[in-house]
């Protein structure tokens, strides 16, 4: 070939298969830890709090987690999955194929999951962690509503309106497909399951693994609503000052919510 | 469902065929009415329609052009979309075609290659894509070496059915990945000039699963997987495998029922190993 | 000085054997097919390839008992040294397949598997499945794609060959050809054009052929001169599907497990076939031969069932003929352990399960024995000489012939799975000698221009009158139906004089009124009504050809079948009455042969195929009767035998005698 390639081409395989392995390492693989976590809320105030506290006793380090290993995957694999998707052109209405009807979900669910974890992030954490930013912009228009160290109250009222835990509902079910069954598309991709009858089982197994995730996924939106917020608060409360004496949590007293940031930045 | 030959009571149909007089030229619809034979098939209407060319409103048109060659299903060349489905037209029976509700036959060119006019389509891109992948055995010489290296049975019976393709087009025509390449001549551009302009355009894009599979073909004979990495190198190009989507579509639509996906799925596991290799082997 | 170069027309299994291995030889290829060549009519051969092997070897089988069956079965009108040539490399040829990849079927131990064929006794035939034509094609496909990628071969795709361009001292410069799409008329200088077009099949209007073996090319080669070898030999297959669109094998297997072939004996009684009581049924192989039933060999099969069909008018259906051939009192699941893939084929283009409904079949020209003349240098040994150029050359000089539309290796019937191998055979052997040939030119085709101008514009005029030509009311779609019809009905299984006197004059109309035909397309993009038309027009100097052929051959050989010309079985009870009537069909035989055992040679005069014949080269295995399945055989194949001892004895008597 003698002409020209752009960068996309000269690289494609290369950027196919990132964006194929991004989807399992780091992004769905976090997914997964992150839905564990917040089903542990079904356990009680207290260990889902303590989850939170084992991943903020990285103290600064976790925004360079948060981007590194969380954010910025999440941004390639979108972005360039936006770009995957009008590469094709889905015929389902022609083809009514389940593998073809699955080819159009998973884009359909890759988009969905796109917006809902925009939402998701912007309204639970903020990304920008500066005050002037949550003064000005993130509180009066209801983002970065979650607090760290008040995890399961902060949570949990966002997520008391109907609507949002319904879209939340949706939103999760559409990860949780897009990740199962970007599992099973990418054994193929990667050469692990070859036969039809590999390929069969592997769909069944994804199937299931896509069932197991969406109950833990769900069932912590069960768990957040059923959350009695008051109580919460006090036994968060409790539980920041037991950490702070005991060394255990660094005392950071903006990630409290405001009631609290203030009784604690006057101590 | 296979109707009763023996119970057929209408007389004539309708034939709908979208047609184009050539290359950038907009597509228009004709219907015509043909009368019914039994054993009929989709090549046997066009026969009857080109030896009347008058539509159905009984105005003179030009004969739709079509290709077909061995109308056994063996040669590809008559592959079109039928009722909304691509597939060969000489196994497309009428008596299967008009169980539905309405008495009609919608013929369409691929949608997927240029089309040069009516039902024909420039299929140049298929051909063009074995080559990409080197598909073919390198043999030293045609002179006589004694036998070629022995295969196992099982390994034929692999092999075999992957080199019934034909390079009809269908699985092209079906997945969703693989998208339509048209190169418009310029104004006084010289064939070799625009062959080159047109393969070049060729060569970035999905070369799709037959030539996938063809590639997996050639890497398991023993002589052919002598140039395997070239051909791994190859499928990992621009358009390589890695553009397959998984809809699957190509493996249900095959005409000669060919494992497309396995061998896709091969051919995602070499390149791994193979890339794996390059990188992290020996120098 | 330039290079020289070779055009090919045809991209099946011989033009692309022959295009491989001339660049193998460091010679450019043009190559030029009516489609792309992957899609050429090889792929339609199902069986399989013969060559003696290591297997047969052991167990008595030699080269030469290869040869033997092919001249035999092709009753001997074959030239000997191509047959011998072609019999002597087939196990090369087999091996050099197997080493491109081709997927033969393998045994256990991982060896070419190999099957038996009709006219032999050992198990030469390696297959691939059942499409060993379309391996073998592909195998050859994937070498010139790969000699393509080089630059070495510029496939012409899509092109229609009109004709070689001659000289003024009628010496072949190159080849006109017609781009389907463009309809661009173009002239490609070339210093060797080699046919490889196939054969005819569409001159009987449906057969198993495909739909571009018009013969076209072939017929412009003979009407620019090129002699025509043995039309009239034309092989017919006795079961086939009888589609709308064309005839589609069907396997004898169907015969071979218990198939029953009958007719109802009221005249195209439109019953269910399964509701018409056994009485009211007409089992006429089973009735007619008593003691083989449904497995009569097949030229007698393809006969029955025609006679049946056309002269007794007892068709299944009024205006398409066939016959029922029944496995419905066969079990289901038997049928489908042994019969399975054929079956979904019938049903697969008929829409109806053989296993519920009996099949309709009837038989369908198949392959054409005859075809273009060509020359060959043999060697001492009885062989042909390696690289001569005269191989395969037409009598045009430059012009070569290879492959179904050259007249050789087939004689008057060809064996199953050897036209495979003539194939490939042809293109690899004549490639040496074409380049032999070009070695020794001293002006290349580049020098003629003026030629090259000149016949590109005669077919542009050609063309372009043809565009314009209006007035003529003749659609050449019907034309062709009407020129498949007579065909079909006079030159195939049984011929008679009488109707091929007929058939003649109605061929002659049937051209007189194609020069009226009128095209419903007159555009100048990929118009395939003019196209179509052309290779109508070109149908009739064969069409003629072959039913003169017929006419003037007033015997029975291979395909060839007349019944008025038949020799008697014999009929005595008594030894000694039979050995004496042995003797005078031994007799008859010879005589027969003296004025027979001749290549039929067609000249075209612009109008008629003017008719001559030419001794056949029998100098390796002199001819014997064909003696299957004919009462009182083994009587006289002794008194042949014994005639040919003497005879032998005679000779080695005169040369003692003179030494």
């Amino acid at each position: 070939m003698t002409q020209e390639m752009s960068f996309f081409e000269r690289h494609e395989f290369m950027i196919r298969r990132l964006h194929s392995l991004s989807g399992l390492i780091p992004v769905g693989a976090f997914m997964v830890v992150h839905l564990m976590a917040n089903a542990s809320i079904n356990n009680g105030t207290e260990s889902y709090q303590k989850i939170v506290y084992q991943i903020h006793s990285l103290g600064p380090a976790v925004l360079v987690v948060e981007w590194l290993f969380i954010f910025l995957p999440i941004i390639f694999h979108a972005l360039l999955g936006f770009v995957f998707i009008f590469q094709g052109r889905s015929n389902v209405s022609k083809y009514p194929y389940q593998a073809n009807y699955r080819y159009v979900a998973q884009r359909v669910t890759g988009m969905i999951a796109f917006f809902f974890i925009l939402w998701h992030v912007l309204q639970m954490n903020g990304v920008i962690h500066a005050d002037w930013f949550r003064e000005t912009i993130a509180d009066p228009i209801g983002l970065a509503q979650f607090r760290p160290y008040n995890a399961a109250s902060t949570a949990a009222k966002a997520l008391q309106n109907p609507i949002v835990s319904g879209l939340y509902a949706i939103g999760i079910l559409a990860c949780v497909f897009h990740f199962a069954n970007g599992l099973w598309t990418m054994g193929i991709t990667w050469g692990v399951w070859v036969s039809p009858k590999a390929q069969k089982m592997a769909s069944h197994i994804c199937l299931g693994v896509g069932a197991i995730i969406a109950v833990i996924g769900l069932s912590a939106l069960v768990g957040f609503y059923k959350v009695d917020i008051d109580k919460a608060e006090a036994r968060e409360l409790e539980m920041y000052e037991q950490g702070i004496k005991s060394g255990t949590i660094l005392a950071d007293p903006h990630k409290l919510i405001d009631s609290q940031r203030a009784d604690q930045e006057n101590h | 469902m296979i109707k009763d030959a023996y119970d057929q009571t209408i007389s004539s149909f309708t034939v709908r065929i979208e047609r184009q007089d050539g290359p950038g030229s907009p597509s228009y619809w004709e219907t015509f009415d043909v009368t019914y034979e039994s054993d009929m098939n989709v090549i046997s209407v066009l026969q009857r329609i080109a030896a009347m060319s008058e539509t159905a409103t009984g105005e003179k048109t030009t004969p739709v052009a079509w290709s077909c060659g061995c109308l056994e299903e063996v040669c590809g060349s008559c592959t079109m979309v039928i009722n909304g489905k691509v597939r060969q037209s000489c196994s497309a029976l009428v008596d299967n075609l008009l169980d539905g509700t309405d008495q009609e036959l919608v013929l369409q060119p691929m949608s997927k290659f240029p089309v040069v006019r009516d039902l024909v389509v420039d299929r140049q891109r298929i051909f063009r894509s074995l080559q990409r992948v080197e598909a073919w055995v390198p043999v030293d010489t045609y002179y006589d070496m004694g036998p070629g290296p022995k295969v196992s049975r099982a390994q034929q019976e692999i092999n075999y059915p992957l080199s019934e393709c034909m390079s009809c087009g269908c699985c092209m025509e079906a997945c969703p990945q693989y998208t339509k390449v048209e190169v418009v001549r310029a104004d006084g551009e010289s064939d070799a000039d625009y062959d080159k302009r047109v393969n070049e355009a060729y060569d970035t894009q999905f070369i799709g699963p037959q030539a996938i599979s063809q590639a997996m073909l050639f890497n398991s004979h023993p002589t052919g997987a002598q140039i395997a990495e070239e051909r791994l190198e190859l499928l990992s190009g621009p358009g390589g495998v890695q553009v397959c989507g998984n809809a699957q579509n190509c493996v249900t639509v095959c005409p000669k029922e060919i494992p497309l996906t396995t061998s896709i799925a091969r051919a995602g596991r070499a390149v791994t190993v193979h890339k794996f290799k390059k990188w992290f082997g020996k120098s | 000085m330039s290079k020289p170069r070779v055009v090919i027309v045809g991209g099946g299994l011989a033009g692309l054997s022959c295009t491989m291995k001339l660049c193998e030889l460091g010679v450019d290829v043009d190559l030029i097919s009516l489609v792309p060549v992957k899609r050429s009519h090889s792929v339609c051969a199902q069986g399989g390839i013969n060559s003696c092997n290591d297997q047969t070897r052991q167990i008595g089988d030699t080269e030469w008992k290869h040869f033997d069956d092919t001249v035999y079965g092709g009753d001997f009108l074959n030239h000997q040294p191509p047959v011998k040539e072609m019999a002597d490399w087939a196990p090369k040829v087999i091996d050099l397949m197997d080493r491109l990849g081709v997927t033969f079927n393998r045994t256990q131990e991982g060896f070419l598997d190999r099957r038996r064929f009709g006219g032999t006794l050992y198990k030469r035939t390696a297959f691939a499945g059942a499409t060993t034509g379309q391996q073998l094609l592909y195998g050859l496909d994937e070498q010139v794609r790969r000699w393509e990628s080089q630059g070495k071969v510029t496939k012409y795709e899509h092109w229609d060959f009109l004709g070689p361009i001659l000289d003024e001292n009628r010496v072949c410069r190159g080849a006109i050809a017609q781009n389907l799409r463009t309809m661009e008329i173009r002239s490609f200088p070339a210093d060797v054009v080699v046919v490889g077009s196939g054969g005819p099949g569409l001159v009987y209007g449906r057969s198993t052929m495909s739909v571009m073996c018009t013969g076209s090319a072939a017929s412009r080669c003979f009407q620019a001169g090129a002699k025509y070898g043995n039309g009239e030999f034309i092989q017919v297959h006795p079961t086939a599907i009888p589609g709308a669109d064309k005839l589609r094998l069907m396997s004898e297997s169907a015969r071979g497990e218990g198939g029953r072939v009958w007719v109802p004996r009221k005249p195209q009684d439109s019953r269910d076939p399964k509701s018409i009581p056994e009485d009211e049924r007409y089992y006429f192989l089973e009735s007619r031969y008593p003691e083989y039933g449904n497995l009569v060999p097949r030229d007698i099969a393809t006969r029955e069932i025609f006679d049946i069909c056309v002269n007794e008018g007892l068709s299944v259906e009024a205006d398409r003929l066939c016959v029922y051939l029944d496995l419905t009192h066969i079990p289901k699941p038997e049928l489908d352990r042994k019969l399975g893939g054929i079956l979904d084929i019938y049903q697969k283009f008929q829409g109806v399960d053989p296993r519920d409904v009996p099949m309709k079949i009837f038989p369908a020209v198949h392959y054409s024995m005859g075809g273009l003349w060509t020359d060959y240098e043999r060697t001492q040994a009885g062989g042909l000489r390696v690289a001569s150029p005269r191989n395969h050359q037409t009598n045009i000089e430059n012009l070569y012939a290879i492959g179904e539309c050259d007249y050789h290796y087939h004689g008057a019937n060809r064996l199953g799975a050897n036209s495979l191998l003539s194939c490939i055979f042809t293109g690899l052997f004549v490639a040496p000698g074409i380049q032999q040939k070009l070695s020794g030119m001293t002006k290349l085709s580049s020098e003629y221009a003026t030629v090259h101008k000149a016949a590109q514009d005669e077919h542009q005029n050609r063309h372009d009158s043809l565009l314009k030509r209006d007035g003529g009311n003749e659609n050449p779609y019907l034309l062709h139906q009407e020129l498949g019809q007579v065909m079909t009905r006079s030159a195939t299984v049984v011929r008679r004089n009488d109707q091929l006197a007929e058939a003649y004059e109605t061929i002659c109309d049937l051209h007189e009124r194609s020069k009226n035909c009128s095209l419903s397309d007159t555009g100048n993009w990929t118009n395939q009504n003019v196209v179509f038309t052309k290779g109508v027009m070109d149908m009739f100097p064969l069409a003629k050809t072959i039913v003169k052929g017929a006419l003037q051959r007033d015997e029975c050989r291979g395909a060839h079948y007349k019944p008025d010309f038949q020799f008697p079985p014999l009929q005595a009870t008594t030894d000694q009455e039979r050995h004496r009537e042995a003797e005078l069909w031994c007799d008859r035989f010879e005589e027969n042969n003296k004025k027979w055992l001749k290549s039929t040679i067609a000249e075209f005069d612009g109008e008629h195929p003017q008719i001559t014949y030419e001794d056949v080269d029998v100098s390796i295995e002199p001819p014997r009767p064909r003696l299957y399945g004919l009462v009182g055989a083994e009587v006289i194949e002794q008194v042949w035998n014994d005639r040919r001892a003497k005879r032998s004895a005679d000779v080695a008597e005169n040369q003692a005698a003179a030494t």
